[in-house]
């Protein structure tokens, strides 16, 4: 059993947008610059023409895998229902659009395929044949606020178990694992005009939930994606309207942030809301799932160093060293891929103001060594992250 | 996402056709971490110097092609707007723009989403104008430019 270290391009997509790393670039980057690591992730409509590369840039991407040494691992696929604008997709349709993705993972080498975390099982079902045919796993990512104890995993699971097959299984996002808003989400908030005391009470509220002491029911948010209850909240904010079964939640946010933060106004709403956002994911539940992780991504928002450990890094809002730790002590086989996401919150900023990507991923990258290195420290360290 | 760098800062130009100023252009790009397929690009809001320019005054120059309007574009079903690739927004407004400052208030609306959603049905009936927030997930603020139109443009 061994933890390999890859990167997911998605980490250098400011960099890309701005060209200042072309796709070789980020490949390089990744086999020169992060020792050990030399798995690749990646995103087909972001780094590569779609839907179909020629056969130029087939036989490019290959050499430059050979070149550089690097893995190709996962290819992330999306399913925008509305792609053909006179009728909402069919599961079908949706399926369609998987099984050429498959094709296009296997003539560039992949041999994961990530479904984002709303897909319906059907869908990955009716493409699992075609995964199967090509050696691909086809892993749905769990994300978020999707909690690893929710209906999506267990019917995966439930899935896997009764018909034996390794081809399908979960990517568990360690977005699941965080359990404070990130201090750049915040920031960035505050440069939108949220006060202070509406970033603090954010805090807050994530840290009583974590503990178990929320001060009001949390529903179910194994269906939902953070992007779609933010939309939620602020349409409820806006006009009163939203589905029943959130309007407990939404009203109790409400009041929490009302006590808190003086005359909160519709962001200080929003901010306050973001501890909803968060899985609270246990990494014991993560230890148990092992079996069924074809690969994890290592989201981060903010590498900062360690205080009195020169050389050290870590995100202070995820619990890296109970996610790590789950996982070797479940006996995963596969890879982690960083998965930088803290670039979007400064963007609000001047060119010259915006986060440094590759320095981002290099620090990751450390602390993964660190915490992958020391794998009986890692594996015996007490759950919780702290709450610096 | 990129809210600050969608709209290429030096790209605002007069744009001449048969010796008329017809309009103006910007170069635009997306507001995600991913390509889309063109279909799903359901236009902008855009106001410049208060004065709002409708997606029916828009055109949408992408892929080697002409400008083609949002309705043209609903059609491209298997066309790809790439996430390197830069497009130029036109809009119509004979006599074009003075030269200058000016301010610019800007939101894409694509209509990429993860999964199904509640709005699917309507969308298919009604697609949502731009500027509600609706097809903006990644970019939800209606961004603020101030940009300098530095050229006449040619034809």
């Amino acid at each position: 059993m061994t933890i390999r270290r890859g990167v997911s391009l998605y980490s250098y997509q400011q960099a890309q947008f701005f060209k200042e790393l072309l796709l070789e670039d980020q490949l390089r980057e990744v086999a020169e610059n992060l020792p050990g690591a030399d798995g690749i992730e990646t995103i087909d409509e972001l780094s590569f023409p779609y839907p179909d590369p020629d056969a130029a840039f087939v036989r490019q991407w290959h050499q430059w895998m050979e070149r550089y040494a690097t893995v190709p691992v996962a290819l992330d696929v999306s399913m925008d229902v509305l792609q053909f604008r006179d009728h909402v997709m069919s599961y079908d349709e949706c399926a369609d659009r998987l099984r050429h993705d498959l094709q296009l993972a296997h003539t560039l080498g992949f041999r994961i395929v990530r479904c984002i975390s709303v897909v319906p099982l059907e869908v990955m079902l009716a493409a699992l044949p075609l995964a199967e045919s090509l050696d691909i796993r086809l892993g749905k990512e769990i994300h978020q606020p999707m909690p690893l104890d929710g209906g999506q995993v267990e019917e995966i699971v439930a899935f896997v178990d009764r018909t034996g097959t390794r081809h399908l299984g979960i990517v568990p996002d360690f977005g699941i694992l965080q359990f404070r808003p990130s201090e750049v989400l915040l920031d960035w908030f505050q440069r939108r005009g949220a006060k202070p005391e509406a970033c603090e009470a954010s805090v807050a509220l994530a840290l009583l939930i974590r503990n178990g002491a929320a001060p009001f029911p949390l529903p179910e948010m194994a269906y939902r994606t953070a992007g779609n209850l933010r939309s939620d909240l602020t349409r409820w904010l806006r006009t009163g309207e939203c589905e029943p079964e959130l309007l407990p939640l939404f009203s109790s946010v409400k009041a929490f942030a009302e006590a808190q933060v003086p005359d909160p106004s519709e962001l200080d709403h929003t901010v306050v809301a973001e501890a909803l956002m968060l899985s609270g994911t246990r990494p014991e539940h993560l230890q148990e799932l092992a079996p069924y992780v074809v690969h994890a991504h290592g989201k981060f928002y903010n590498m900062t160093a360690v205080p009195g450990a020169p050389g050290d890094y870590d995100d202070i809002s995820i619990d890296y060293e109970g996610g790590i730790g789950a996982l070797v002590r479940g006996g995963f086989d596969g890879y982690v891929n960083s998965e930088y996401e803290g670039q979007r919150y400064f963007q609000d900023r001047t060119r010259a103001e915006l986060a440094d990507e590759v320095e981002q991923v290099r620090r990751h990258q450390a602390m993964l060594r660190r915490l992958l290195d020391r794998p009986t420290e890692a594996g015996v360290a007490p759950a919780a992250g702290g709450d610096r | 996402m990129f809210e600050n760098f969608l709209i290429r800062e030096d790209s605002l130009r007069n744009e001449c056709r048969g010796g008329h100023v017809i309009g103006f252009t910007l170069a635009v790009r997306n507001a995600n971490y991913r390509g889309v397929y063109l279909s799903l690009h359901n236009g902008y809001y855009l106001a410049v110097d208060d004065v709002e320019y409708p997606v029916e005054a828009q055109t949408f120059e992408i892929n080697g092609r002409g400008p083609r309007t949002f309705e043209e574009l609903r059609g491209a079903v298997w066309e790809h707007w790439d996430f390197d690739d830069e497009a130029i927004l036109h809009v119509g407004l004979p006599g074009g723009l003075t030269p200058g400052w000016h301010r610019i208030r800007f939101q894409q609306s694509v209509l990429a989403a993860y999964g199904y959603q509640p709005t699917d049905e309507e969308w298919v009936r009604n697609p949502p104008r731009p500027g509600s927030g609706a097809g903006s997930e990644k970019s939800p603020h209606i961004v603020t430019y101030e940009v300098a139109l530095t050229e006449k443009g040619s034809d």
